[in-house]
């Protein structure tokens, strides 16, 4: 390795150094789904949660934590395999804004006989930008990920390393 | 590199207990300073204080002719390696050796530099990406070394880090630190208690005892032409024979043994005659002759020498003897022998009556 060449040294380095940036960047993105997950249910818009969905959304934030903390911890060490996953994970962010977040702003339901927006815009607003920053994380996350994992693995080539 | 004064240093503790009395040393350009002598003399304090881990209570402390008497230990440009590592658990080796770096914020790709290079000289390089639990104690102190190597500091300070090493890997670690002081050339301070390690490491020791200077010398000015009684005691192993004997006519009478004194000798020693001395006779110095009559307690065969373990015949002194060879003897058997090399001290004072050679 040429010790006068700082691209070669900046990459000589990821030999030794985790991948800390997206790794950190997963743990943002479990921050901002809870809070999307403590921010979306509210008591006084009557039966309108009372449904399957309800369960089903709570067992996967419960699996996506679980998941994104995983990949965080395979990502750290360079795993490119797990930046996939990340990424399915961050669309997924992106498509449940249209299955809680969008329909119970579209919807009304009726409390104390009177017809009320069981999402109004500002909640509404609120969980978006959650599940949207959340995904946006996992993605950057992603990709640097694997842009590290390619810069590495072009690296040890180079010196004629034998594993990555 | 940097040169570093001692000037009159002192350490008095709240309680009042002094640690350290007046400490005097000019430690050179490049010099390795081993601090030796037994537990509670003070040296460990007096590295403490030239680190800034304590405080100095009187006199100076300079590092380049700059009086950093107060200077905190974080400005004193001085790294230390410790008996215990002080490696964090949870970082890589490769994190452990950039870590001081990293707090000073430098550029990363100069860290990177200097901890490969550092691992280089250690033979650390495939260690790199382990946790110090995976690695021996002797890696362990490599590590440390690295850390400090890493900083380029002024001051390299040592406080016995070999001591949680097995015997065999104290050896081998020794000699790294060694090849590591001619490679770098740096002004080191080295705390010991164990004489083989002062000897075979030190450009000059320093020998302590209870927070007084002993001598400080050359290893073959301790071993050869020892100050004292205490340091012609402390360092040699087995350690110095000791025998009050009054100065007589050209000849010396011990309890059970006469031995002639040479010419030089008897000029050594014309002050003294009728008066009692105290001789000191390195095992080593002794072979089979025919002046002292000993009584054989037991011997220890080493290979290449015998030790031989006896009293001088008629209830004379303990002895011991380092005899060339391998010397089949049992408890009883009678061996005399001869004195090569002399050490005369002041029985007052116990200081060296200088010329005895």
């Amino acid at each position: 390795m040429n010790l006068n060449d700082e691209l070669a040294i900046t990459r000589d380095r990821l030999r030794f150094i985790k991948n800390t940036q997206s790794a950190n960047l997963c743990y943002l993105a479990i921050l901002l789904n809870v809070f999307y997950f403590v921010s979306i249910y509210k008591s006084d818009v009557g039966t309108y949660y009372y449904n399957i969905l309800i369960g089903a959304s709570i067992v996967y934030n419960l699996v996506f934590m679980l998941a994104v903390f995983l990949s965080s911890e395979e990502v750290k060490n360079y795993n490119r395999k797990y930046s996939y996953l990340l990424g399915v994970i961050g669309l997924l962010q992106i498509a449940r804004i249209f299955i809680i977040p969008m329909r119970a702003h579209a919807a009304k339901t009726v409390v104390n006989g009177k017809e009320v927006l069981v999402m109004h815009g500002g909640q509404f607003t609120r969980v978006c930008i959650y599940l949207a920053a959340s995904a946006a994380f996992l993605l950057a996350a992603a990709a640097i990920n694997i842009k590290k994992c390619n810069e590495l693995s072009e690296h040890m080539n180079s010196i004629g390393a034998q594993n990555v | 590199m940097a040169t570093l004064n001692l000037q009159h240093i002192d350490k008095i503790y709240d309680n009042n207990v002094q640690a350290v009395f007046d400490f005097n040393l000019d430690v050179k350009d490049g010099e390795l300073i081993v601090l030796v002598g037994p537990s509670g003399c003070g040296k460990s304090t007096t590295l403490r204080m030239v680190a800034g881990l304590e405080d100095i209570s009187n006199g100076k402390l300079l590092l380049d002719g700059k009086d950093i008497t107060a200077t905190p230990a974080k400005d004193r440009d001085m790294a230390m390696v410790f008996q215990s590592y002080a490696l964090y658990g949870h970082m890589t080796i490769y994190e452990n050796m950039a870590f001081s770096l990293t707090l000073r914020k430098e550029n990363p790709n100069v860290i990177h530099k200097k901890v490969l290079a550092a691992a280089e000289i250690l033979g650390l390089t495939s260690q790199l990406n382990k946790k110090p639990a995976q690695l021996s104690g002797g890696q362990r102190q490599r590590v440390a070394m690295g850390r400090s190597i890493v900083r380029n500091p002024k001051v390299f300070l040592f406080d016995e880090p070999l001591s949680n090493l097995d015997a065999k890997l104290r050896g081998a670690t020794r000699r790294e630190i060694l090849l590591l002081h001619k490679r770098l050339q740096a002004t080191m301070m080295y705390v010991t208690h164990d004489q083989t390690e002062a000897l075979t490491l030190a450009d000059r020791i320093v020998c302590m005892s209870m927070g007084h200077v002993q001598q400080v010398g050359t290893p073959l000015e301790l071993y050869d032409e020892p100050a004292n009684v205490f340091v012609a005691s402390f360092i040699g192993l087995p350690p110095m024979n000791f025998f009050d004997v009054t100065v007589g006519n050209g000849v010396l009478n011990g309890q059970g043994f006469t031995v002639k004194l040479t010419e030089e000798e008897k000029r050594t020693l014309a002050a003294y005659q009728g008066k009692e001395i105290i001789l000191g006779v390195r095992p080593e110095s002794i072979e089979e002759g025919t002046e002292v009559r000993v009584d054989v307690q037991n011997n220890e065969n080493l290979g290449m020498n015998t030790l031989v373990h006896g009293y001088v015949a008629n209830g004379g002194p303990r002895i011991v003897a380092k005899l060339k060879g391998w010397k089949m003897l049992k408890a009883g058997d009678g061996i005399t022998f001869s004195f090569n090399r002399k050490h005369f001290f002041d029985k007052e004072t116990t200081n060296a009556i200088r010329g005895g050679k």
